[in-house]
């Protein structure tokens, strides 16, 4: 089924559109295919521009905001080109490109590029696809006579349902459909407001069901693409053939910051574990307990170096495993936690006189630096973190032992780095900028949202996305506990209207 | 039993919507009714194996680790149809998320799925009609000589199907869809026989239990 460019791939796309933009700078006419180089941020320029537009909820824009696949262009990204600095020899130097930018976007607001009927200027504020003739905005208001008949039906698809929505809420946090007569009590309700506390106190009920919280649950399962388990490497309870560690740890981890009156945050910044107590039970583990671990499930990086999900003996030995610079385990915090995937052009930042390539792995060529320049500097506090070879430890001096493999400059690579725009000097400040970051609550957010309302955040979700979103990162609304965040995703209508 | 599914299928067409059918008739409405109000973000959602499975275990008053077992030994969900029935297995598989589209296979799943758990619960009640859930007793008259099935004992029956699977009484059209499927069931065969009725009491479960409805939310 083809859908709406949704909200979430749009404001990550921008990321894109470092590359995307920056291609458009070349002269009508020209080939498409362009040689890669770094720019500046095209789609932050594009959202400068644009500032209230949906997709640029955090200041990125998709390269589909002007490309097909990068760098290709598509009908709107052609229409910029054709506008940007005509006649200006080409390549055009970064400053030329961002001063020159806005006035071609300018100058292709009133066409339709794809069309379908709106403007792209039209298309741009409603968060749709300037490109593509099936991306158009709409609304979901019904009719008054369809709103009068839709009332007194079984369920009314022009409103919010709170009959709908308890049944659901069963079936989502408690995995199995509400008794009858739960079901028929319910409708027997007449007050709204009763309504809603009735189904606050389901979803209160369901949120410590095994279903919910148990190994192999509801959270357990939004982890697996993050923690990637693979039984032949387990080790700990119930082993695999070649034990190299315990994702057990991970997932305890991951409910744990998910669960109860517990900031989601955690997930970047526990310096602690968590065991399971019971089926949805977990608990502490104490720097003593976890001492006299057996060798097989040590977590040996200290304490005081620990980052959360992205420092474990697990995310070491599947990410890093061998390597000096670990691309791989960065680029998998950056996915998992913040939502940007790099082998998608998204979350794409790029570092000035970036990447260094210090383990001689060719990054630097110009179709590599694209992505490298941004996620060479996301990697490097990840370098002092051992991964199989090491032992899973933390180690200042650790890249002198690649010298022989990487080549003499690898010892130079540093501990610092960059994300999102800000210098750190190193994983845990890593962690503490990703945390604290808007990607990371719009992250979180949209896991659940994917899993609650069934699809992806599209056009007319965005008011509701953002107020959730936002609303876990206010210290007066959710402060970072999920659980609360979830109370009112229930009551949106992209949840609750059937 | 395959015989009874072929000469039975237009009629759960009718009633399953997991079926397709290349010329649907049209809804009919009563002259004063007007149409439904078609959702204008239409986002149902596959309950998945685990979920439907557990909904029918409760309904049908049949223990989840019994309901569904394939060659008697492989849960229907855990070990047979977990991937296509829209579950994960992350450490083995590497399936780490529900599959995006049902699989060409999903509906197959669903519908042996359904069979199974329906012919079981009538199994059961077979064997105990004391502690029967859909198939109860009294079918053909105090003396159990009757001709055919007593209009009452249809309609009860009915009844007993919808509010186990989906939990609420069905209409009037539903019950009437139903009990008029009980002269094909027992096309060719002896009306008043305990075998045309189980079969019936089967398929009508079957239709529910796959319906839009029953594999939907």
């Amino acid at each position: 089924m083809k859908r709406l460019h949704n909200v979430r791939s749009a404001i990550l796309a921008l990321g894109l559109s470092v590359a995307a933009l920056s291609f458009a700078a070349i002269a009508p006419g020209a080939p498409l295919i362009q040689p890669a180089s770094a720019k500046p941020p095209a789609p932050m320029a594009f959202c400068h521009a644009y500032p209230e537009a949906k997709a640029c909820n955090t200041g990125f824009a998709e390269c589909a905001a002007c490309h097909t696949t990068p760098p290709a262009r598509n009908a709107f990204g052609m229409q910029v080109s054709e506008k940007l600095a005509p006649g200006m020899a080409r390549p055009l130097s970064d400053e030329d490109f961002l001063k020159y930018l806005p006035a071609a976007l300018k100058a292709v607001e009133d066409l339709d590029a794809d069309s379908d009927g709106f403007s792209n200027i039209v298309e741009i504020m409603a968060g749709t696809q300037t490109a593509d003739a099936n991306s158009v905005p709409k609304t979901l208001a019904c009719a008054t006579d369809d709103s009068t008949r839709a009332a007194s039906a079984q369920w009314n698809v022009c409103a919010y349902d709170a009959a709908y929505t308890f049944k659901k809420v069963h079936m989502d946090f408690c995995g199995r459909s509400p008794l009858r007569a739960d079901m028929d009590g319910f409708r027997r309700i007449t007050d709204e407001k009763a309504k809603l506390a009735r189904i606050s106190e389901a979803i209160d009920q369901c949120l410590d069901s095994p279903y919910w919280l148990g190994p192999n649950g509801v959270v357990w399962n939004i982890a697996n693409a993050k923690i990637r388990p693979a039984y032949a490497v387990k080790s700990g309870e119930n082993p695999g053939p070649v034990p190299l560690g315990d994702y057990d740890d991970d997932y305890n981890l991951f409910t744990w910051a998910n669960s109860d009156d517990h900031d989601v945050r955690d997930l970047l910044l526990a310096q602690y574990f968590v065991k399971r107590t019971g089926p949805v039970t977990l608990e502490q583990i104490s720097e003593e307990e976890l001492a006299k671990r057996p060798r097989g499930t040590m977590q040996p990086v200290p304490k005081d170096k620990r980052v959360g999900m992205i420092s474990t003996r697990w995310f070491g030995a599947v990410n890093t495993m061998f390597t000096s610079i670990p691309r791989t385990t960065a680029a998998q915090a950056y996915r998992s936690y913040l939502g940007f995937d790099i082998a998608r052009m998204q979350g794409l930042n790029t570092v000035p006189h970036e990447p260094k390539d210090y383990d001689i792995k060719g990054v630097g060529a110009p179709e590599c630096a694209v992505c490298h320049a941004t996620l060479d500097p996301l990697s490097y506090p990840f370098t002092r973190y051992n991964g199989i070879s090491g032992g899973y430890s933390y180690n200042d001096d650790r890249l002198k032992d690649y010298v022989r493999v990487d080549g003499p400059r690898v010892a130079e690579a540093p501990a610092g780095g960059m994300i999102l725009g800000q210098n750190v000097a190193d994983l845990l400040e890593w962690g503490k900028v990703a945390a604290n970051s808007d990607a990371f609550a719009m992250k979180v957010t949209y896991d659940y949202w994917k899993l609650l309302i069934g699809r992806e955040p599209d056009v007319n979700d965005q008011a509701e996305y953002t107020r959730l979103w936002r609303g876990l990162k206010s210290a007066t609304t959710y402060n970072y506990r999920v659980e609360k965040m979830l109370h009112d995703l229930v009551r949106t209508n992209a949840y609750g209207r059937p | 039993m395959t015989k009874l599914i072929v000469s039975g299928l237009a009629a759960l067409i009718a009633l399953a919507a997991c079926t397709t059918t290349p010329e649907p008739a049209p809804l009919e409405f009563a002259a004063d009714t007007p149409p439904p109000v078609a959702s204008a973000d239409p986002r149902v959602q596959f309950k998945d194996g685990e979920r439907y499975l557990s909904d029918l275990s409760a309904n049908l008053n049949m223990p989840r680790e019994d309901i569904c077992k394939e060659l008697s030994r492989y849960d229907c969900m855990t070990d047979a149809f977990r991937i296509v029935l829209g579950g994960v297995e992350a450490p083995n598989l590497l399936v780490n998320e529900p599959i995006e589209n049902a699989a060409l296979t999903s509906p197959i799943a669903v519908d042996r799925v359904a069979l199974h758990v329906c012919s079981n619960r009538v199994r059961m009640d077979r064997e105990k009609p004391a502690e029967a859930v859909l198939l109860k007793t009294g079918g053909f008259g105090a003396d159990g000589r009757a001709k055919s099935p007593d209009t009452k004992w249809l309609n009860t029956t009915a009844d007993a199907i919808y509010g186990s699977i989906l939990m609420r009484s069905p209409s009037e059209r539903e019950i009437q869809n139903l009990a008029a499927y009980y002269s094909q069931v027992a096309e060719g065969r002896p009306g008043n026989s305990a075998d045309v009725a189980a079969d019936w009491v089967t398929l009508s479960c079957f239709a529910v239990a796959s319906s839009l409805e029953a594999v939907f939310y």
